[in-house]
């Protein structure tokens, strides 16, 4: 045991030797050479140098740049659950609407998830020229419609899965297994967060519930846990987050001062070791983060005509109220992205409870009631969301992704009013920072059934976001289980029309 | 792993180019007629038309030519690409002669001229010799490392390493208290001799009081007792350190702390993952199997034989392994969707197979050759024929053995009550003719009754099976009470013929009296077969008695189709019994139903006494119907599976070539039958990999051992030690343990306790009292500068444990931990069990869930509440080794959550129960049973001041976060 000592003195209290020590300096280098070649140290599978960001201990969020000077500098993904289909919202096809109640050439042969087709069925929600652009956008999203122009539609996307779960993993991860980790992790892997206060990566559900294939959609597979998304929402704030009940608030401080001074005293027995340093710093983080995130996740301070332009401010009935909470969600992704959190995953949509469809965008048997109540949900918060970032100049620095797991299929279920499951052609948008604005990329056929016009795969979606982050998909890389893992395994190419 | 989804001119159909390979050979041009020299003649010719998209920059089609092993083994599509001593027969000169229509190399850039193709021919025919012949440095299975044999190297300056003087450095004095240890573990002079080459020494040997705590939080898990403690340090015993070792390896905690690590490197969870994410509520029967095995020291061997192919060794909870991992069960009339879930299904055992005990990442050749390591597309289909016939699902484990004597018991009865009851039974309208057919064949068990016949011989003739080659476990011929049909009756059976080569499956095992998979016969024919019984005299027979499988295991190869005859005095067949009045067979057979007695007509008495049989043989029944109710076990499910295809880029929906099972060639090949029983594969693979000649096996799981015993592997990569991978640190060390555990020596540093071949806790014994790992873990400045990551083992290097090692920790130091060990996992989380399964995780907790967190139920997806946070993975992938990271979130888990509040209030409790009111006592108290040392002088003060301020439980709550807590020192 070594003699006490005065514990200011404790050069682990000095910030900058912290640093210094933090056991990837020479002596690493070092070693590298005594152990010959590493295979750690080679080329991944792209044949390009890989970039593995260095990590400081206790400093997981520390800022760290990106590969090339990228557009954005945050991330608003807006994910919609159970397959929003591209045909009731953004994707018009008016052979679809002429050839409504006809079969759709081939599909006595096609089995999608769910069995046999019925005949085309056109969209109960009709379609109107928007913004200055004119794009058709659906009376089911009228306010989002009213963005047009702001917006940057991928109508040619596939996927490569046909079920809720790998299509979830698929979308958020690039690998419709489970155990990989998400675009968020990776990002912030990558790039840390500009705010120390804060988690760097955040994960709102809806109020409905979690996701169908829940924290899997912000999870950090292989990577450090530090990668994972913080799950809190306006409803539900983070677990353990705040001081017990039963702790008064002077007692708390006084046992976080006493374990200070235990963990400092253990410290000095083994100095320079980071790890330990790492622990000591990531309580005072913790501390912090007990002040800030309350703060952000206060709306208190919102104004009237903040809450009326998500929609945050009407009930009365169950429609409105959901709304009112996913609105709710909506501005406390504004707040985190005003602050500075790298990314922010909002949900639209729970999982499967009360039946196929009903909390989530599965519409495969009752697509009018159903889509009738998801489309306001989401609409008008959605819409305000863009509104208000836009306003605050947050856009030029933030890139919004709308997206869900797959599209759906322009034919009704034999027997039924609904949709089935169809990866083979689906919509997404993006908005903000770096991207074209009022512009469509890519195109289904004429039913809307299967992307043939610049075919955008998932990959090229991620490789894409990466690289408006200023951060080469080829190149970021994890080594896991024998590969340096990339997000988008060995696919993927940056879908350049669509970058402004 | 998904991977290359491009097309590429050389990846194209694979049926065109075998069409092209067969064609004629006219058009090439001849082969130069003179020595070819690879430098002068060759080499250019690659450089400038193939490496750019086939070396090492790009592979296309997998293929690249700048090393002789790749530029013959090929691509993705041609496999080998170069014959060596046949040009013609080689697809490289067919494909740069424009022979492969649409193929024609090089895809860009000019054509080769007729004399470039005539010299690579002649280099080709003359052995395709690479520069200066350097094949062997080429050929990765020659030159890697890990797939060199092991050979066990010579200790460096063998004899006894006086650690104490040799090697202790950096001017420090060992500690006090510590023993001088005069070393004769080779570990030692390996590990020293490094450390010499590069400046340094190890440490000093660590206290007893860290050493003690060290041990118990590395082998058990969680600190030891102030009494382990207070023993040790008082034992003056020259072997104390050794004794204390054996009681730690027979400690009942081992197994548990051990297997979990185990548990990491196969995938296992309790639920399905993916969005339905279901209970598999018999998976911790595999769990339970894994700490026993490790407790029990299972030899290594065994313990792989086991997980790959229990099913034939008695263990069959052990094939929980192969289906440990994920599993999508949302149906769907999509073909392509149920197909690729398939096929994920077997990606997921062959990849795990593969980094579980090989250290190799196989799943990389799931969609073309491997890109580092010597795994081609075909070998890693052969794997996947291996696994064909295995499936997910619940199943019933085999009887013990007194179940099985109260079944054969109730058999007996049974039998005895049905001879005296046979007069009686209610004869069926005649079969066909519009009566009631019988019911289907049973895989388990049929009788055909027929009206008693006098014959010298029987014939069995099978017309159709449910699939394959038919299989019968035992045919009965009864005459009466007696089964005539038996060899030692002097009965004689032939058949058509019998599938050879297995030693299950023999003829003589279809009258040997014994039922069940393992010994029964196999016709050697799909779909068809017969069997003759040949009597020692004439028999009056009655019925005939045969099934699949008898014990119920099995219930593909089932004769759906046949015909029993009985040889007449005229030498000719009279059939007497046929499956013509049996209803057709369904997917899942239902048992026949048993048949009706009437005692119409009879008198009172005779009627009463068959009254009374009948009910006996009811009640008979039920009690064998009690007995014969097995435990249910989430494990390997095994069928038949028809041929294994390679799927072109791993796609389900591209079928090409047929692959028979069978595994890599970096090893003593193994190939089996396309058509091999199902079990034999697995069996064969588990023997080739459980070899002790196997370069991998050995060396995969000794640097596991090493890993968890010291924080990090002598490889860095446990579950790669392909090219890809990162080397030994200390390659010569790896292959001594290797050695040293696949036939431990006599003089190998070890104590008394029995050793045997891959005996685990022999390895751990060993590194366990080596002076390496005995040496102080405090850091030292000079040693920092040369290694900062303490990789040559300067020093012991502390490190923060893992997830359920804190768990464990806080409840066994609270005096809250339940010991309860086995049996089925308790809940971390509340459960939503709808048609999608939600699992939440628990915020407060009962005594409920004070049980070690090995024996939590472990959820895919949702990690705990609290523990979770810290690097714990959720089974989703295979995790050889765990990240440590450091985040607030864990902060705010281990500092706010209830959990920890609670269990510092019963700390709390537990300190005044044993220390009284004294707060020196209780504070002296909590530092022996949290850190295992008294309190420093300040120490002391400072926390008796802060107790009486904020409480005792305040305390307990900082010392539970407590760095010291957290650490092996």
């Amino acid at each position: 045991m070594s003699e006490p000592t005065d514990l200011r003195r404790s050069p682990l209290l000095d910030r900058r030797r912290f640093f210094a020590d933090t056991g990837i300096g020479l002596g690493a280098i070092a070693l590298t050479h005594l152990l010959g070649r590493q295979g750690l140290l080679a080329a991944n599978v792209s044949g390009k140098e890989t970039i593995r960001p260095v990590i400081p201990p206790g400093q997981p969020y520390a800022p760290r740049k990106p590969h090339f000077t990228g557009r954005a500098k945050n991330v608003l993904v807006i994910f919609c659950s159970g397959a929003c289909s591209q045909l009731d919202t953004f994707d018009h096809k008016p052979e679809l609407i002429r050839r409504h109640g006809q079969p759709m050439p081939g599909s006595d042969k096609l089995i999608t998830f769910q069995g046999e087709q019925g005949a085309l069925a056109k969209s109960p929600w009709e379609f109107k020229p928007r913004g200055k652009s004119g794009k058709m956008i659906s009376d089911l999203v009228p306010h989002i419609g009213a963005l047009a122009d702001d917006l940057c539609f991928i109508h040619s996307m596939q996927g490569k899965t046909n079920t809720h779960g790998p299509g979830e993993n698929f979308m958020s991860t690039c690998n419709a297994l489970d155990g990989f980790p998400s675009l968020g992790a990776w990002v912030t892997y990558a790039l840390g967060s500009e705010d120390q206060s804060l988690p760097a990566y955040v994960a709102i559900p809806d109020p409905r519930g979690k996701p169908q294939n829940s924290v899997n959609n912000w999870a950090p597979g292989f990577l450090p846990a530090a990668f994972q998304g913080t799950e809190f929402n306006a409803t539900h704030p983070i677990r353990n987050l705040a001081r017990p009940g039963s702790v008064p608030a002077g007692s708390d401080a006084a046992t976080r001062r006493f374990l200070r001074e235990l963990n400092e005293r253990h410290a000095e027995r083994f100095p320079g070791d980071t790890e330990l340093a790492a622990r000591i710093a990531s309580y005072e983080l913790a501390a912090r983060m007990q002040l800030t995130i309350p703060e952000v996740a206060d709306l208190s301070s919102e104004p009237a005509h903040i809450l009326k332009l998500y929609g945050a401010d009407e009930g009365g009935s169950k429609i409105l109220e959901t709304r009112a909470a996913f609105a709710r969600n909506c501005i406390l992704a504004r707040r985190l992205v005003e602050k500075g959190v790298r990314f922010v995953q909002v949900f639209n949509g729970a999982y499967q409870t009360g039946g196929e469809g009903v909390s989530n965008w599965d519409g495969h048997k009752d697509l009018l009631n159903q889509y009738s109540q998801h489309g306001p949900v989401l609409d008008k918060p959605t819409a305000g969301l863009l509104i208000d970032l836009k306003q605050r100049g947050l856009l030029d620095d933030t890139l919004v992704v709308w997206c869900t797991e797959f599209g759906r299929m322009p034919t009704f279920q034999k027997g039924s009013q609904g949709r089935d499951h169809n990866p083979s052609g689906f919509t997404c948008w993006m908005a903000g920072a770096g991207v074209k604005k009022g512009f469509s990329h890519g195109a289904t056929d004429e039913f809307g059934y299967k992307a043939v016009e610049d075919v955008t795969t998932v990959y090229d979606l991620h490789a894409t976001i990466l690289h408006l982050l200023g951060l080469d998909h080829e190149r970021l890389t994890y080594y896991h289980n024998g590969l340096e893992r990339r997000l988008t395994d060995v696919h993927g190419q940056v879908v350049k029309a669509v970058l402004s | 792993m998904t991977c290359a989804w491009m097309s590429s001119a050389w990846m194209s159909s694979f049926a065109a180019a075998t069409l092209a390979i067969g064609a004629d050979v006219a058009p090439l041009p001849p082969a130069a007629g003179r020595t070819v020299d690879f430098t002068r003649d060759i080499q250019p010719i690659l450089a400038g038309s193939c490496i750019s998209c086939h070396g090492p920059e790009k592979q296309k089609g997998s293929y690249r030519l700048d090393s002789r092993a790749a530029a013959l083994k090929g691509g993705e599509t041609y496999d080998p690409a170069i014959k060596p001593g046949d040009s013609a027969g080689s697809p490289l000169i067919r494909l740069v002669a424009g022979l492969v229509p649409d193929e024609k190399m090089p895809a860009k850039g000019d054509a080769l001229t007729a004399d470039q193709i005539a010299l690579l021919r002649a280099w080709i025919d003359q052995g395709a010799r690479w520069a200066d012949d350097a094949g062997a440095d080429a050929d990765p299975i020659r030159s890697h490392w890990s797939y060199r044999p092991v050979v066990r190297p010579p200790v460096p300056g063998a004899g006894a390493t006086d650690v104490s003087g040799a090697v202790v450095g950096g001017g420090r004095k060992p500690v006090e208290g510590s023993v001088k240890a005069v070393s004769s573990n080779p570990i030692d002079s390996f590990i020293a001799a490094k450390l010499a080459e590069n400046g340094l020494t190890l440490s000093p040997e660590a206290d007893r009081v860290t050493l003690i705590r060290r041990l118990f939080l590395v082998m058990l898990g969680m600190p030891p007792a102030p009494d382990d403690v207070a023993a040790f340090v008082g034992d003056r015993e020259p072997l104390a350190f050794e004794r204390l070792v054996d009681k730690v390896l027979a400690d009942a905690r081992y197994g548990e702390r051990w297997g979990r690590h185990w548990l990491d490197v196969v995938r296992f969870a309790e639920s399905n993952g993916f969005e339905t994410n279901r209970e598999r509520p018999n998976g911790w029967r595999f769990r339970d199997y894994v700490i026993a095995a490790f407790n029990s020291d299972k030899p290594y061997d065994q313990f792989i034989r086991e997980q790959i192919a229990g099913d034939a060794l008695g263990t069959d909870v052990a094939t929980g392994f192969l289906v440990g991992g994920p599993v999508d069960i949302v149906g769907s009339p999509d073909i392509v969707l149920t197909s690729q879930q398939r096929a994920d299904e077997l990606d997921d055992m062959v990849g795990t197979t593969g980094t579980a005990f090989l250290g190799l990442t196989l799943g990389c050749a799931r969609c073309h050759s491997h890109k580092f390591d010597p795994i081609s597309h075909r070998e890693y289909h052969a794997m996947t024929a291996v696994f064909a016939g295995v499936k997910h699902g619940e199943r019933a484990l085999p009887l013990p053995a007194d179940r099985q004597a109260a079944v054969a018991e109730a058999d007996a009865r049974i039998a005895e009550l049905e001879r005296r009851l046979a007069p009686f039974i209610a004869r069926p309208a005649a079969a066909g003719a519009g009566g009631k057919l019988r019911p289907a064949v049973d895989p388990v068990r049929n009788e055909d009754r027929f009206a008693p016949v006098g014959t010298r011989a029987l014939r069995f003739t099978i017309l159709a099976t449910s699939g394959g080659e038919p299989c019968i476990d035992e045919l009965e011929v009864w005459s009466g009470d007696r089964n005539v049909a038996l060899a030692s009756a002097g009965t004689k059976a032939s058949a058509s013929g019998t599938l050879p080569g297995l030693e299950i499956h023999k003829l003589e095992h279809i009258n040997d009296g014994r039922v069940g998979n393992n010994r029964s016969w196999i016709s050697s024919e799909a779909g068809r077969g017969w069997i003759r019984l040949d009597f020692a005299k004439p028999e009056r027979i009655d019925r005939v008695v045969w099934g699949r499988d008898r014990e119920g295991g099995f219930k593909d190869r089932l004769a759906t189709g046949y015909r029993i005859e009985v040889l007449t005095a005229a030498d000719t067949w009279d059939p007497v019994a046929s499956s013509d009045d049996r209803a057709k067979a369904k997917e899942t057979p239902s048992k026949p139903a048993p048949p009706v007695y009437v005692f119409d007509g009879l008198p009172a008495a005779e009627a009463a006494q068959a009254r009374q049989w009948s009910a006996g043989l009811d009640s008979a029944r039920k009690e064998r119907a009690g007995a014969a109710k097995a435990a249910m076990v989430y494990s390997g499910n095994f069928t038949q599976p028809g041929p294994t295809f390679r799927l072109h880029r791993g796609d389900p929906m591209q079928k090409r070539e047929p692959v028979p099972p069978g595994t890599l060639a970096i090893f003593r090949p193994l190939t089996l039958a396309t058509n091999a029983p199902e079990q034999e594969r697995r069996v064969r693979l588990a023997d080739w990999i459980a070899s002790p000649d196997n370069p991998l096996t050995a060396r995969v799981m000794v640097n596991r051992v090493w890993q968890h015993q010291f924080g990090a592997g002598l490889v860095t990569t446990p579950n790669d030690f392909g090219k890809n991978g990162a080397r030994p640190s200390h390659p010569e060390l790896l292959d001594w343990l290797a050695s040293e555990w696949v036939a431990p020596s006599s003089a190998s540093g070890s104590t008394t306790a029995a050793r045997h071949p891959w005996s685990i806790k022999h390895l751990q014994r060993l590194i366990l009292t080596s002076a390496t790992w005995r040496q102080s873990s405090g850091p030292l400045a000079s040693a920092r500068k040369i290694d900062a990551t303490s990789r040559l083992l300067w020093r012991f290097p502390p490190r923060r444990m893992e997830a359920e090692g804190i768990r464990d920790s806080i409840l066994a130091v609270s005096g809250n931990l339940d010991r309860t060990a086995g049996g089925p996992s308790f809940f971390l989380h509340d459960v939503d069990r709808e048609n999608v399964y939600h699992y939440h995780p628990k915020e407060k907790f009962t005594p409920a869930e004070t049980r070690r967190m090995v024996y939590a139920f472990k959820v895919r997806m949702e990690q705990d509440g609290i523990f979770g946070a810290f690097d714990c993975p959720d089974g989703s992938l295979v995790a050889p080794k765990r990240s440590m990271s450091t985040t607030p979130l864990q902060a705010l888990n281990l500092f706010n959550s209830d959990f920890i509040l609670q269990q510092a209030e019963i700390f709390a409790a537990r300190l005044q129960n044993e220390a009284g009111d004294d707060a020196r006592a209780q504070v002296r108290t909590a530092w022996q049973l949290a850190f295992n040392r008294a309190p420093a002088p300040g120490e002391l003060e400072a926390a008796t001041g802060f107790a009486r301020a904020e409480g005792l439980p305040a305390l307990c709550r900082a010392v539970l976060n407590a760095n010291e807590f957290l650490f092996i020192p």
